[in-house]
């Protein structure tokens, strides 16, 4: 029956063509929409590396304000540093996690290895207490590095991979492009994956800075870890000391779990966008393909009646629609396959494998289950048609 | 006990027949009865038929256009249901059957020629020849194979295996949708004006072909003909007029 099955589909390859490629593009857009959004879903999967909760950020503007902006600054970190209900104050770049900006660059060196794109913090001492980074080698910055030649760097396991490979990250000497600067790792952490639930786990570099240093000045913002239930009236206090403490500084408060739940929304309105429109398109496949089922069984009526009448029970009947169309989408999936496994051959997207398996299991999965759906109604009804009524059809 | 009864009333037609009284009937029809409803009309294509077919016989029947010779064919061959009335085969009434059951009894004791062939265009002459041996159970590829080509060659179309119905000839064409019967080896033949589209000397051939069925094998034939000559050559001769049997 499998090769007689064969023999018809072989025999109809014209017809069978059409309906193969419209099954394989199908096949491809799922995959796509499925690569998508398994990736997503695997990078969500991933450690953060830091701990957003009980964070609150704090955005200073000195504005007109001139007079030793620097000063001013060392001052407020110690004065909220000192609040009951405050554990541990950071002094940063605007970067920070679920923010709006980022800073990336790929002018590391090391020996001859380049540097992957990699996105750099500025950090200090503190951040650590602050954003709960998970050190896995070495340590964070602390009071030793005062006293460093190169500037103390902190890396992820990203970063000293793509760098080091299987040697150990720690003490090892970066330099620029133009080997004019140069940066000395002293710690390692897990993984920093700042940008929003969905960010990729990309390679990170924290640079050191200190308000006790002289030069390099230019960040206004501050990260705040609280006591764990502070509300408003913790928040009224800080900002007041602000006011007390600056002079009339402008500051605006947002808690990191806001932050990252208004990126969180901007990031899934595409999503559900795209999804809405993989939905729709996988709706006119189905109904495509249900209609050119339902045709060619209505075309095929003789040769239903034909079949009964040579002993074809009507179960048999709809066994033989039914195979057809898996014959057919097996055939469709397999060229979609062969397409599909192209992306990772060719690292299209740098994806990490088990996520382009998953996406071509997912849409390996939907299209059978897809042509299963639209090909059971017309096979069953070409079960129940009468074959005296068929043979007369010519 | 039944068996008997049934066939006591349908004895002046049996007596009519030339066979001895003492072969088995193969198919009984009592009071069959065939109404096509559409929305307009209401069509009485059957009207209260009785016919015992014996074992062996070679039955042709006559009629004009549109009196359901057609529609008597496949309701003997368990293709339609009668609106009322019995059928029985070998004896047993055909309402017992299940689905299951009566594809397997047209599978492999009935074999059909069409008005129109019914040929699949999408197969070759070779995989139409074998597709009744493909819904039966026990007949594997090579054995369904050697079938096809026997029969191919019984009605001279050995040379022609390879072609599609397209490539063929109508003449050609009813000969393949005859040795696709022959290829099952069924006990009845139901042939529907097999002759209809071919020469006479082409259906005189097609005639020889089933008569040496029905006189060698035993098969049991029913015949539907416009052709007087033909219908002479057979056993028995029934002649329907608007749904009934006249003769
Ligand atoms: N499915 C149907 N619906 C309605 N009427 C039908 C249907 N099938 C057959 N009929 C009617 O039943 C009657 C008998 O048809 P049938 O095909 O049995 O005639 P026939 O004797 O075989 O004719 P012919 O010699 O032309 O083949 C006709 O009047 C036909 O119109
Ligand atoms: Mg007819």
């Amino acid at each position: 029956m499998i090769r007689h099955l064969f023999t018809l589909i072989w025999n109809r390859k014209r017809a069978n063509f059409l309906l193969m490629a419209e099954i394989l593009l199908s096949f491809f857009v799922l995959f796509v929409v499925s690569l998508l959004l398994v990736n997503n879903y695997h990078n969500y999967r991933q450690p953060k590396g830091f701990a957003p909760d009980n964070v609150w950020e704090f955005n200073v503007d000195p504005g007109q304000d001139t007079v030793d902006r620097k000063g001013t600054l060392r001052r407020l970190v110690q004065e909220l540093q000192a609040t009951p209900g405050v554990a541990a104050v950071t002094w940063t770049s605007s970067n920070t996690p679920y923010s709006f900006s980022n800073m990336n660059t790929d002018q590391y060196r090391y020996k001859d290895q380049k540097a992957p794109l990699t996105e750099v913090y500025d950090a200090d001492d503190e951040m650590v207490r602050v954003l709960g980074q998970k050190v896995v080698a070495g340590r964070w910055f602390d009071r030793r590095d005062d006293a460093a030649t190169h500037t103390p760097v902190v890396v992820n396991q990203k970063f000293a991979e793509a760098m080091f490979g299987q040697e150990s990250a720690v003490g090892k000497v970066l330099t620029d492009d133009k080997r004019t600067r140069q940066w000395q790792v002293v710690g390692v952490i897990e993984a920093y994956r700042s940008g929003n639930d969905f960010a990729a786990n990309e390679a990170a570099l924290f640079e050191r800075h200190v308000l006790q240093d002289t030069a390099q000045y230019g960040n206004n913002t501050l990260l705040v870890r609280v006591q764990p239930g502070s509300g408003a009236v913790l928040e009224q206090q800080l900002v007041r000391k602000i006011k007390a403490v600056t002079k009339g500084w402008d500051a605006n408060v947002n808690t990191l779990a806001e932050n990252r739940q208004d990126k969180l929304r901007i990031m899934l309105t595409p999503l559900v966008a795209l999804g809405l429109v993989g939905g729709f398109l996988i709706l006119n496949v189905a109904l495509g393909l249900f209609g050119v089922l339902w045709y060619n069984i209505s075309q095929r009526k003789a040769e239903i009646g034909l079949r009964r009448a040579l002993g074809a029970t009507g179960r048999g009947i709809s066994r033989q629609f039914l195979g057809e169309m898996l014959v057919v989408t097996t055939l469709g999936v397999t060229g979609g396959l062969l397409l599909a496994v192209q992306f990772p051959l060719l690292g299209v997207f740098g994806l990490p494998p088990q996520v382009y398996a998953l996406a071509m299991s997912l849409a390996t999965l939907l299209i059978f289950a897809l042509t299963a759906i639209c090909a059971l109604q017309p096979s069953r009804t070409a079960a129940g048609i009468h074959p005296a009524v068929a043979l007369r059809e010519e | 006990m039944e068996n008997i009864l049934a066939q006591s009333a349908v004895r002046p037609q049996a007596t009519a027949a030339t066979l001895a009284a003492t072969a088995q009937p193969v198919i009984q029809l009592r009071d069959i009865e065939k109404v096509y409803q559409t929305k307009t009309i209401e069509t009485v294509a059957l009207n209260r038929v009785n016919l015992t077919i014996h074992k062996g016989e070679f039955v042709s029947i006559m009629g004009p256009s549109g009196c359901g010779k057609s529609t008597l064919l496949s309701i003997i061959g368990l293709l339609d249901e009668p609106t009322s009335g019995v059928i029985e085969l070998d004896g047993r009434p055909v309402q017992s059957y299940s689905d299951k059951e009566l594809a397997a009894l047209r599978n492999q004791k009935i074999g059909f020629v069409f008005q129109s062939y019914h040929l699949i265009n999408d197969l070759s002459v070779l995989d139409n020849v074998e597709l009744p041996l493909l819904y039966r159970s026990g007949v594997g590829g090579r054995e369904r194979r050697e079938r096809a080509y026997a029969a191919l060659d019984k009605v001279g179309l050995s040379a022609r295996t390879n072609h599609f119905p397209s490539q063929l000839s109508g003449g050609q064409r009813q000969r393949v949708a005859i040795a696709r019967a022959l290829a099952g080896n069924p006990e009845i033949i139901l042939a529907d004006e097999p002759t209809g589209n071919l020469d006479s000397v082409m259906g005189e051939e097609i005639m020889d072909l089933l008569l040496g069925l029905n006189r060698q094998e035993g098969t049991t034939i029913v015949m539907v003909t416009h052709d007087e000559q033909q219908a002479h050559k057979t056993q028995r001769l029934i002649r329907f007029f608007d749904g009934s049997q006249v003769q």
